[in-house]
């Protein structure tokens, strides 16, 4: 693997935990202060503006390597969207929530490289 | 968390299976679109738009926005923390779909790996059980 699609296979790791993490928050704002107002928008807006980013850059990343190639990647942002919506939104991160979602991510590694 | 959520058509659990189904369907769909479009010799494929040119992206894309409909409704009920990993059941349901439908040999490491992600599923479901009881 090249440095150029370890930067991209990053790159769409990146934003799309970023994407996943702003439409959360934007959801939990929205029971507060109601789906219209601004504030829930804004973030709405940028996480959307986000995940078309990862959108695309996903679509590069499937035309150059195997869907079962790119799974590990997948993969590993179930721990880290895990971990961001413990750290960063303060979800109630249990230690059976973390056993459980290391399990998920080695079985998605596992069934990618048979 | 609070107790207004909706029931029937509009519970986010049954939402969450909907939004499985149309991951599955749009993953194969983007494969297919961009193989269909494939053209690695230029630089800018990287960013994938040259993917746009196959019909099968733009259903892939038609699938998506509804499924991001569905994903934030899901998302205004359900911890990110849970909602997540728990979506990750179409890790299992593609290859055993394969097998039971399209007939396709499962390795023995792949039949590892998918016991491993129920066995993960079936943990997690635990926390999302206990978040159904405080709902």
């Amino acid at each position: 693997m090249t440095a150029v699609a370890i930067f991209f296979i990053l790159l769409w790791l990146i934003t799309f935990v970023t994407g996943q993490l702003l439409f959360k928050r934007a959801m939990d704002v929205s029971r507060t202060v109601g789906f219209r107002s601004r504030r829930t928008l804004s973030i709405l807006s940028g996480g959307i503006v986000v995940m078309t980013i990862s959108f695309c850059l996903n679509l590069g990343l499937l035309q150059r390597f195997d869907l079962s190639y790119l799974y590990p990647f997948q993969g590993s942002s179930i721990i880290i969207i895990t971990l961001c919506a413990a750290l960063i939104l303060k979800e109630r991160l249990t230690v059976r929530l973390m056993i459980g979602t290391l399990l998920i991510t080695a079985g998605v590694v596992l069934v990618s490289m048979s | 968390m609070t107790n207004d959520r909706p029931s029937g058509f509009a519970n986010p659990w049954f939402q969450f299976v909907l939004n499985i189904i149309g991951v599955v369907v749009y993953e194969l769909l983007l494969k297919a679109g961009a193989a269909a479009s494939a053209d690695p010799s230029k630089n800018w494929s990287w960013i994938g738009v040259n993917a746009l040119a196959s019909p099968l992206t733009w259903l892939a894309i038609a699938v998506i926005v509804v499924d991001l409909v569905i994903w934030l409704y899901i998302l205004k009920y359900i911890p990110l923390s849970i909602a997540f990993p728990l979506s990750r059941t179409v890790d299992v349901l593609v290859p055993i779909s394969c097998w039971l439908v399209l007939r396709e040999i499962i390795s023995p490491l792949r039949w590892c790996g998918i016991a491993l992600v129920i066995v993960g599923l079936v943990i997690v479901a635990k926390p999302a059980a206990e978040l159904e009881e405080r709902l």
